[in-house]
């Protein structure tokens, strides 16, 4: 009683279960598509709103400008201007974590993609980690430009003695940056709308306490604390060090080595906990019913 | 023909009844936005989000001064934490109105029904912009009570000057409305991306107001904007009102005031009549803008029109 072939629409296989299994190579290439589905949006979109060049770019400029004058108008040395310069281009960065990762999967949740993330053949790591590469260009070209256009205005000059140093240190950054956003996504996925408010409280007192206008080590135990967990106050006060080589740092501050070291512990730490916070908050929240739960 | 009639009489509606409508719409929306902002929460936890972001400004902005030190740190310490403070307003008020477009645009997908119902599309607006603003004031509150407390701010009850501070509060919470009505009418034509834009508009605003510096550091022409802007004679204005110890943001040294006007710093009566006239041009301009966005935004189809990224 043998019946017709069976059509697997050119599968190997000989029957559909065989057929529809995937392979490490598909697998990997369907995951590699999501990395650069879940990406473009974030790069292609700073070409298609020409508006996001006024206000992704110059205003916050203004914003930083306004602490450099601060420190103009109190005729403070001018190596804090250049501190000041880079608290604002890292910033972008920090903005980026908390609003387009962390609190991006509330977004998700609450325009309907997030079922389709999880429904689909893909790792969830994936579509987070192509947000993060998106963001990653997109805050880089807007740091880029805080950096350029306030070197330019203020006279900012650098003292660089171990550029390669500095791309450590500054790609360690991102690395542990992001994959603190990541860990973040997580707990968002399971919480409302306090997802906003908590995106608002790790702005302005995360600054704070990363030191964003002065050497991190002014803050004592804060300082210590933060550089030990805050991936914006290590890798902020290691590149300040290492991109203004000639001024003086408080006592007590690390060496760019020993934050390079922290960071690659927080980047790895962070990611580990990312997969395990993940898994653990979308197995609550789908115990909870909460996935699809919108604008509460 | 008499329900004809009846319908007849029922579409006729007095000024009045214009004007009961618009209040009760407006106080819907005020409702609304509190309850939007505060009810996902306790008090205590909303109490803590709410003081934490003016706070934090405001301790960068006194570690910086202590990292100069000098006599000028201490001068300006209370001038920055009164600045900081009031700059809470400032970005509350103006990302009130644009995020309750966007609210109501992206996240709700309700604005195209607010904006079909009876109620003034720009008055349900204002509405909930306002329980935005009234989040923002009490961290401002909040702030300066500890700066006073804990920072150093001098406060005498007696020294205050009371009426300039309640006519100065008045017009510079209108003028912070209207800086949010420009900001909703921004929004209204660009994309989900907006949700940043009201924090780089206050951003761009902070650096002209002379909220944490004089404007006299500030080349010329950049004064000149910063004097066109309400919000610089309503952070003078409350600063004067609380301390008149406090040095002037507008005047002194250098200032353009000072070049253009022969004095140091402006008298009371200037700055609130300054404030006043600002605040109207603002208000008339953020009035028109949003009635040419609202119309733009009608005939493109982009009230409901949901954007990702």
């Amino acid at each position: 009683m043998s019946g017709p072939p069976l059509d697997l629409v050119g599968r190997s296989g000989t029957d559909p279960r065989s057929a529809s299994a995937w392979g490490r190579r598909q697998e990997l290439l369907t995951n590699l598509r999501a990395i650069r589905g879940r990406a473009y949006p974030r790069y292609r979109g700073m070409v298609r709103e020409k508006s996001w060049l006024l206000f992704e770019i110059l205003l916050p400029f203004l914003s930083t400008a306004a602490f450099v004058f601060v420190y103009r108008a109190l005729k403070a040395p001018e190596q804090y201007v250049g501190f000041v310069v880079m608290g604002g281009a890292m910033t972008a960065f920090w903005i980026n974590v908390i609003w387009m990762m962390a609190n991006q999967l509330y977004w998700e949740k609450s325009q309907g993609n997030l079922e389709l993330y999880f429904a689909a053949p893909i790792h969830f790591m994936s579509i987070l980690l192509g947000m993060a590469l998106g963001g990653m260009v997109m805050s880089t070209t807007r740091a880029a430009a805080v950096l350029i256009i306030a070197t330019a205005i203020f006279g900012v000059s650098f003292d660089v003695r171990d550029w390669f140093l500095v791309f450590a240190v500054f790609l360690t950054t991102l690395a542990a940056l992001y994959s603190l956003g990541m860990v973040l996504a997580s707990f968002f996925l399971v919480w409302g709308r306090e997802a906003f408010h908590l995106g608002q409280f790790f702005v302005e007192p995360v600054y704070f306490v990363s030191g964003l206008n002065f050497p991190v080590a002014r803050l004592g135990l804060i300082g210590a604390l933060s550089v030990g967990l805050i991936p914006l106050a290590t890798g902020l006060d290691a590149m300040r060090q290492l991109v203004f080589s000639g001024a003086t740092f408080p006592i007590g501050t690390p060496s760019p080595a020993v934050e390079l070291g922290i960071l690659v512990v927080m980047a790895v730490l962070a990611t580990v906990l990312a997969r395990w916070m993940l898994a653990s908050m979308q197995a609550r929240a789908r115990r909870d019913g909460r996935l699809t739960v919108r604008w509460q | 023909m008499s329900a004809i009639g009846e319908v007849g009489v029922l579409g006729e509606r007095s000024p009045s009844d214009h004007r009961g409508e618009g209040l009760r719409s407006f106080a819907t929306a005020v409702r609304l936005g509190w309850q939007m902002e505060a009810n996902w929460t306790d008090p205590l936890l909303f109490f803590i989000y709410s003081v934490a972001k003016p706070v934090a400004s405001a301790l960068i902005l006194v570690v910086m001064l202590q990292v100069v030190g000098g006599d000028a740190s201490l001068r300006y310490r209370s001038f920055v934490i009164i600045g900081t403070a009031l700059w809470s307003v400032v970005i509350s008020g103006v990302a009130g109105l644009a995020w309750a477009v966007l609210d109501d645009r992206e996240r709700y997908r309700m604005l195209k029904y607010v904006y079909v119902s009876p109620s003034d599309f720009i008055v349900v607006l204002l509405g909930r912009g306002v329980a935005r603003l009234g989040v923002g004031a009490a961290g401002a509150v909040i702030t300066l009570v500890i700066g006073v407390v804990a920072l150093g701010v001098p406060f005498d009850p007696g020294r205050v000057d009371w009426p300039v501070l309640l006519v100065a509060t008045g017009l510079g919470l209108l003028s912070i409305v209207a800086l949010g009505l420009l900001m909703a009418a921004v929004c209204l034509q660009t994309r989900q991306e907006s949700w940043s834009y009201p924090d780089a508009f206050a951003g761009a605003l902070y650096l002209i107001s002379g909220a944490v510096f004089p404007l006299a550091i500030l080349p010329g022409p950049v004064q000149a904007i910063g004097l066109a802007m309400p919000l610089t004679w309503w952070i003078e204005a409350f600063r004067r009102a609380l301390d008149p110890a406090n040095p002037s943001s507008i005047g002194g040294p250098g200032s353009l005031f000072q070049a253009v006007t022969g004095q140091v710093a402006p008298g009371n009566a200037e700055v609130l009549i300054a404030l006043l006239a600002t605040g109207a041009l603002v208000t008339l301009a953020a009035a028109g803008v949003f009635r040419l966005s609202s119309r733009r935004a009608k005939e493109l189809g982009l009230l409901d029109r949901t954007t990702g990224s």
